[in-house]
C-alpha cells in the first residue's frame, strides 16, 4: 500500500498536460471519424500534425524530459505530414480504395503512441514507465500491421506483436526481481545501494537490472532484441517504419537513462560494483555496432537498410551509456536529434519514391540528380549526416560518442582498446552503405521512362528545414 | 553583435554562391545580381574599416574542441589583411561586373559562373583574413576548388576540362608540402595561431628542422603561385574565361602564395626564416621570373603571353621575401594586382570584339578600332614593364634595391628579366595594335559596351596613380609602409637601361612594316625561338618522363600491389567473409520467428551471465 501511495504521490496532472491533449485529440479524431460520415479525412493528419508540432513547441524547455517530449512530439508531426503525404497507398488499404471509413486511424494511432512517449520521459518509477512503455508499444503493434491487405505489412505486424510481447514479460520480470531486491519501484539509490552491499541481495537486483535493461533495448533495437527490426521496418507502412525508427528509439534510451538513473547517481561511490554493469552494456554496445553496421552492408531495400543503420546508430548511441555519467544525457539528445532529423527525411523522400516509382529498393533512388537536384541534394545532406560527414549534425554527435569513450578509457577491462577500433571500422561501414543511396542518385543513369518525381510542397519543406537544421548544427557547436 | 560584423567578408559570398546555385540556377540575370551584390558590400565594408570603422575583435569561432587542441577558427584585421582585402573585393567587384558584359550572350549556365566566382570570393577572403595556419588551408583547399571550377567552366572543350584537371592536381602536389609545415609548425611554435608565433619558437634560430618547415610551406606558395617547377599550371588555366583569369591567375589568388610567406614573415618574425630557406625562397623566385619572361618572348596567344608575365612577376615577389623584403614584395602584389587585372581584362575586351581570337598574328590595327580600350592596355602595360611615372615602375624599383642590397647575382637577373619583360610586351603591343588588321575579325572590332569599359578607367588609373606616396602609403597591404621617391641610383639607371634595351629590340624586329603585315612570327624559325616554343621542354619533359615514366613504373607497382594484395586479398577475401557474414546473417534473420525468439533468449541469457559472473 504504502508503494502505490507514494507513487501517486509523486506526479501531478500538470506533468501530463502533453499526454493528455494527445490522447485528447486521438480521441477526438477517432470519434469524427466514425460519426462524422462527411469529414474529410484529409484534415486528420493534417490535424494531428499542428496540435503535435504545438505540443512541441509549447513543452519545449532545458530540462531532459522536455528536451525528449518535444523532439518526440515534433517526430510525430512529421510522421503524420508523411501519412498525409502517403494517404493514398491509406485509403487503398483500408477499403481497396472505396471508401475512406477508418482511414483516420491511422492518424490517431501515432498520437497516442506519442502520447505514451510523453509520459514515459517523464515517469519516475518502473510502474509508471511500464504502463507508458505499453502504450507506446501497442499502438505501435496496430500502425505496423495497418495495412490488412499487404502482405509484408500482416506480417511485421505478428513479428512485433509476438516478440514485443517477449520483451514485455522479459521487462515485468525484471521490475519484480528489481522489486523484490530492493523493496521499491522507484529506483531510489539508496536502496540499490543497500541491494548492491547485500550479497544476498545484489545478484538479484542485478538479474533484475538485466532483464529491464533487455525488455528496453527491444525498443532501443539493440542486439540480443534487435531481430524485429529489419523485418518490421521493411513490412510496416514507411510513415509506420519512421516513427517506429524516431520516435519508439527515443522513448527507449529514454526509458534506458530512468533505468540507469541509478546507477548513474552512484557512479562516484560505488564504482567497482558496477563495472559489471559497464562491460554488459560494452559488450551490446559493440556486437550492436557490429550487427546493425555490417549487416546493413549487403542490403538493397532501403527500408531494411535504413533498419540496419538504426541498429548502427543505437550502437552508437549505447556507447555513451558506457561512462554511466550524469553529463550524457546533452550528448545522447543530440545525437537522438541528429539520427531523428536525417533518418526522417530519409524515410519521407522514400515514402515520395515509394508512391511514384513503386519500390522501396534502394535502385529507385537512381538519377536523382539529374532529374531533382535540389532534392537529391536534400536526401545527400541526410545521408551524409547519417554517416557523419563534417559540417553536418551527425558528424559532431558521432564525434561526442568517440570523444565519450576516450573519455572514460581508464575504465575497467580496458573498453576502450577494443570499443574504440570497433566504432571506427563501424563508422567507416556506414560511409559505405549510406554511399551507396547517393551512387544511386548521381552515378546511375534515369532510365528511358524514367520521369521527374514529384515532391510534394509539404515534403519539399520538411526536407528543406530538415536539411537546413543538419547543417546549421552541424556548423554552429554552439547551438549543439 | 556589432564585433562580427566582419564575418560578413565570408558569409555574404558564401551565401550568394549558395543562392545562385540551389535557388537561381534557371535565373542567370538574378543570379548575377546577388553576386555582383554581395561583391559590392564586401567591396563597401572593406572601405568602411579602412576609413577607420571599429567593431572591436570578431569573436572567434569554435568549431569543437578537441582534447588538447581547440579548433578556433577566427579573423585577423590588421594593416595587411584588411589592406590585401581592399585589392582582393576592389578587383573582385571589377571583375563581376566586367563579367557582365563579358559572359553576355555565352550558351554556359551563367548562375553556375557567378556562382563560382562568389565561392572564390569566399575562399579568398578566408586565405587573407584567416587567423591561422588551419583557416588559411581551408581557403587554400577552397580557391584550389573554385579555381577549378572556373577553369572548367566551358567543361564541354576538352581543353578547358583538361587544364582544371592540371591545375587542381599540380596544387595538390604543393598542398602535400604545406599541409606537413602547417604540422611541422606546430611542432615548433605549439600553436597555428599567427599572433601566439613571435617568441615561441621551441628550436634554435637557424636549425635544420626549421628550414625543413620554413620549405614545406614555400611548397604550398610553389604550387599556388605557380612557381617552377609547379609552374606549368598557369598557363593552361587560360582556357577558363578571361575575367577569371584576371581575377584569380593574375591579381588574387596566384598571389596568395606571396602573402602567406609574408604573413609568416610577420608573425614569426625574420629568425624563422633560416639562410638556407631564404637561398632557395629567393632562387626558385628568380628561376621562375627568367624562364617564364624567355617563355613569354615566343608566345602567340595574347592569354598566355599575360600568363607568362604573371608567372614572372610573381616570381619577382617571391625573390623579394627570400631576400627579405617582405613589404618590397607586398607592394608589388599589390600594384601588380591591380595593373594585371587590367591587362587581362582589356584582353578580354579585344577577344570578345575578335570574336573570341586569341592569336596575335590574327589582329593587327586594333588601335583605331578599339582605342579606349588600347589605351588602357597600353597604361597597364606601362606600368608592367616599369616605365618611369606607372606603378609598377616604383614596386619594381623596390624589389631591385633590395636585390642590390643583398645579392648582385640575383639583381643582374632581375635585370635580364626586366629586358624581356619590356621586349615581350612591345611585341605583343606592336603586333596586336598596329599596322593594319590581319583578319576579318580584327577588321570588325569595336569599343565593347559600358559594363566593359568601366572597369577597365577604373584600373586604368589605379594602375597610373597607385604607386605614388601618397596612394602607396594609405592602401600597400604592410604595416607602416613607406614608399621611398625614386632616387638617382644604380637601380634606377639599370632599370631604364633595360627598358630601352627590351623595348628597342623588340621595335626593331617587330616594328618592321614587313613584320606589321607577317602572319606569323618572323623569329618563328629560329632554334631558340622554337625552344621557347616549345616552353623549354618542361611540359613534355612532365608528360614523357614523370607522367609517362615514373608515374607509368609506379603505377604498374602500384596495380600489382592493388591487384594482387589489395583486391585479390584484401578485397575478394574481406568480400568472400562479408558475404559469408552476410550469407550468415540472412540466415539468422530469415523471417522465422521461432529462430528470432530462440536468438533473443539465448541473448538475454548471456547477458544475465555476464552481468553475474563478472560481478
Amino acid at each position: 500500500m504504502s508503494t502505490t501511495n507514494l507513487i501517486s504521490s509523486s506526479y501531478s496532472w500538470g506533468q501530463f498536460t502533453p499526454t493528455l491533449v494527445l490522447v485528447g485529440l486521438a480521441l477526438l479524431i477517432l470519434i469524427a471519424d466514425a460519426f462524422l460520415p462527411r469529414l474529410n479525412k484529409q484534415t486528420c493528419p493534417i490535424l494531428g500534425a499542428v496540435v503535435s508540432a504545438g505540443v512541441a513547441c509549447f513543452t519545449a524547455g532545458s530540462s531532459a524530459s522536455a528536451l525528449f517530449t518535444s523532439l518526440a512530439c515534433a517526430a510525430t508531426a512529421v510522421c503524420l505530414l508523411m501519412a498525409y503525404d502517403y494517404r493514398s497507398l491509406v485509403y487503398a488499404s483500408v477499403a481497396g480504395g472505396k471508401h475512406e471509413d477508418g482511414a483516420a486511424e491511422f492518424s490517431a494511432l501515432p498520437l497516442l503512441a506519442c502520447a505514451g512517449v510523453c509520459a514515459l520521459v517523464r515517469s519516475r518509477d518502473l510502474i509508471m514507465l511500464f504502463a507508458s512503455l505499453e502504450t507506446v508499444t501497442l499502438a505501435s503493434y496496430a500502425m505496423s500491421g495497418y495495412f490488412r491487405r499487404n502482405q509484408g505489412s500482416v506480417e511485421a505486424g505478428v513479428k512485433y506483436l509476438i516478440l514485443g510481447a517477449v520483451s514485455t514479460g522479459l521487462l515485468v520480470m525484471g521490475a519484480a526481481w528489481f522489486f523484490g531486491a530492493t523493496g521499491s519501484f522507484t529506483g531510489d539509490p539508496r536502496f540499490v545501494l543497500a541491494a548492491l552491499s547485500n550479497p544476498y541481495l545484489s545478484v538479484g537486483m542485478l538479474l533484475g537490472v538485466a532483464l529491464l535493461l533487455a525488455g528496453i533495448f527491444f525498443k532501443v533495437g539493440a542486439v540480443p532484441m534487435h531481430t524485429w527490426i529489419p523485418d518490421v521496418y521493411q513490412g510496416a507502412p514507411t510513415p509506420v517504419s519512421a516513427f517506429l525508427a524516431v520516435v519508439s528509439k527515443l522513448a527507449g534510451f529514454g526509458a534506458l537513462l530512468i533505468i540507469l538513473l541509478p546507477f548513474i547517481m552512484l557512479q562516484t561511490t560505488v564504482r567497482d560494483m558496477v563495472h559489471s554493469l559497464v562491460l554488459m552494456l560494452a559488450i551490446v554496445a559493440a556486437a550492436t555496432l557490429l550487427l546493425g553496421n555490417l549487416g546493413a552492408i549487403p542490403q538493397q531495400n532501403a527500408k531494411r537498410l535504413l533498419g540496419y543503420s538504426s541498429i548502427g546508430q543505437a550502437g552508437f548511441i549505447l556507447v555513451f551509456f558506457v561512462s554511466l555519467r550524469s553529463t550524457i544525457i546533452g550528448p545522447v539528445f543530440n545525437y537522438l536529434l541528429a539520427y531523428g532529423i536525417a533518418t526522417l527525411m530519409a524515410f519521407y523522400a522514400l515514402a515520395i519514391l515509394r508512391m511514384q516509382r513503386g519500390s522501396e529498393e534502394l535502385s529507385v533512388f537512381r538519377g536523382l540528380g539529374r532529374t531533382n537536384p535540389r532534392t537529391a541534394f536534400m536526401i545527400t545532406v541526410s545521408f551524409a549526416s547519417l554517416a557523419g560527414v563534417p559540417l553536418t549534425a551527425g558528424f559532431l554527435a558521432k564525434l561526442a560518442s568517440f570523444q565519450s569513450l576516450i573519455g572514460s578509457m581508464g575504465r575497467p577491462q580496458f573498453i576502450g582498446l577494443w570499443l574504440l577500433p570497433i566504432m571506427i571500422v563501424c563508422a567507416a561501414a556506414g560511409f559505405y552503405y549510406y554511399f551507396k543511396a547517393l551512387r544511386f542518385m548521381y552515378w546511375e543513369k534515369p532510365q528511358a521512362n524514367d520521369v521527374p518525381v514529384v515532391f510534394p510542397p509539404v515534403c519539399t519543406c520538411v526536407l528543406a528545414l530538415g536539411t537546413l537544421l543538419l547543417i546549421v548544427l552541424g556548423v554552429t557547436p554552439l547551438l549543439f | 553583435m556589432m564585433q562580427n560584423l566582419p564575418w560578413l567578408f565570408l558569409v555574404l559570398p558564401l551565401a550568394a554562391a549558395a543562392v545562385d546555385w540551389l535557388l537561381l540556377a534557371r535565373s542567370p540575370r538574378a543570379a548575377a545580381g546577388v553576386s555582383i551584390a554581395s561583391a559590392l558590400v564586401t567591396l563597401a565594408l572593406c572601405i568602411a574599416y579602412l576609413c577607420g570603422m571599429q567593431t572591436g575583435a570578431p569573436a572567434a569561432y569554435a568549431w569543437f574542441p578537441a582534447q588538447g587542441f581547440d579548433l578556433n577558427l577566427g579573423l585577423l584585421m590588421d594593416a595587411l589583411s584588411m589592406k590585401m582585402m581592399l585589392v582582393v573585393t576592389g578587383i573582385g567587384a571589377l571583375v563581376h561586373i566586367f563579367s557582365l558584359g563579358y559572359m553576355k550572350g555565352d550558351p554556359s549556365n551563367l548562375s553556375r559562373y557567378f556562382a563560382g566566382l562568389s565561392i572564390f570570393m569566399f575562399s579568398m577572403s578566408c586565405i587573407v583574413l584567416a587567423d591561422s595556419l588551419v583557416l588559411t588551408f581551408i581557403g587554400w583547399e577552397m580557391v584550389g576548388f573554385s579555381s577549378y571550377l572556373l577553369i572548367g567552366h566551358w567543361y564541354h572543350k576538352d581543353a578547358a576540362a583538361d587544364a582544371a584537371k592540371k591545375a587542381f592536381i599540380t596544387n595538390r602536389v604543393g598542398d602535400f608540402g604545406f599541409l606537413i609545415g602547417i604540422l611541422l609548425t606546430l611542432g615548433i611554435f605549439g600553436s597555428l595561431h599567427y599572433a601566439d608565433m613571435a617568441g615561441h619558437m621551441k628550436v634554435a634560430a637557424g636549425s635544420p628542422v626549421l628550414t625543413a618547415a620554413m620549405l614545406c610551406l614555400f611548397c604550398g606558395a610553389v604550387g599556388k603561385s605557380a612557381q617552377f617547377p609547379l609552374h606549368v599550371w598557369l598557363p593552361d588555366a587560360m582556357e577558363g574565361p578571361t575575367p577569371v583569369s584576371a581575377l584569380i591567375h593574375a591579381a588574387t589568388m596566384v598571389a596568395a602564395g606571396v602573402y602567406m610567406l609574408v604573413r609568416l614573415q610577420v608573425s614569426m618574425g625574420l629568425d624563422a626564416f633560416t639562410d638556407t630557406a631564404c637561398c632557395v625562397i629567393a632562387g626558385i623566385g628568380a628561376i621562375t621570373a627568367l624562364l617564364s619572361a624567355l617563355m613569354a618572348a615566343q608566345q602567340d596567344d595574347i592569354k598566355r603571353v599575360l600568363a607568362y608575365s604573371t608567372l614572372s612577376q610573381l616570381g619577382y615577389m617571391i625573390m623579394a621575401v627570400g631576400l627579405l623584403a617582405g613589404e618590397a614584395a607586398m607592394f608589388h602584389l599589390y600594384t601588380h594586382a591591380w595593373f594585371k587585372a587590367l591587362l587581362f581584362l582589356a584582353a578580354g575586351a579585344i577577344i570578345v570584339r575578335c570574336h573570341h581570337e586569341q592569336y596575335i598574328w590574327n589582329m593587327g590595327g586594333l588601335r583605331k578600332k578599339m582605342p579606349l580600350t588600347v589605351l588602357c592596355f597600353l597604361s597597364g602595360t606601362c606600368a608592367l614593364v616599369a616605365v618611369p611615372g606607372f606603378s609598377g615602375f616604383f614596386s619594381k624599383e623596390s624589389i631591385l634595391e633590395a636585390a642590390w642590397e643583398r645579392s648582385l647575382p640575383l639583381f643582374i637577373l632581375g635585370i635580364i628579366v626586366a629586358a624581356f619583360t619590356t621586349f615581350y610586351m612591345v611585341r605583343l603591343c606592336l603586333v596586336a595594335f598596329c599596322g593594319k588588321a590581319r583578319t576579318h575579325e580584327a577588321e570588325q572590332a569595336h569599343e565593347p559596351g559600358f559594363t566593359m569599359l568601366a572597369p577597365l578607367f577604373v584600373l586604368a588609373i589605379l594602375s597610373i596613380i597607385s604607386g605614388y606616396g601618397f596612394v602607396a602609403d594609405q592602401l600597400v597591404p604592410y604595416a607602416e609602409f613607406h614608399a621611398e621617391s625614386a632616387e638617382w641610383s644604380a637601380t634606377l639607371f639599370a632599370g631604364l637601361g633595360a627598358l630601352i634595351v627590351g623595348g628597342g629590340l623588340a621595335w626593331l624586329i617587330y616594328g618592321r612594316p614587313a613584320s606589321l603585315a607577317a602572319k606569323s612570327d618572323p623569329l618563328g624559325a629560329n632554334r631558340f625561338s622554337r625552344v621557347l616554343r616549345q616552353r623549354l621542354y618542361i611540359d613534355a619533359f612532365y608528360d614523357r618522363v614523370l607522367v609517362g615514366g615514373v608515374q607509368y613504373w609506379f603505377s604498374c607497382l602500384v596495380s600489382c600491389v592493388d591487384d594482387g594484395i589489395i583486391r585479390r586479398l584484401i578485397g575478394q577475401g574481406l568480400g568472400l567473409l562479408t558475404a559469408w557474414a552476410g550469407h550468415l546473417l540472412g540466415r539468422i534473420q530469415d523471417g522465422s520467428l521461432r529462430g528470432y525468439t530462440m536468438m533473443t533468449a539465448l541473448g538475454v541469457l548471456i547477458l544475465m551471465l555476464i552481468l553475474i559472473i563478472l560481478f
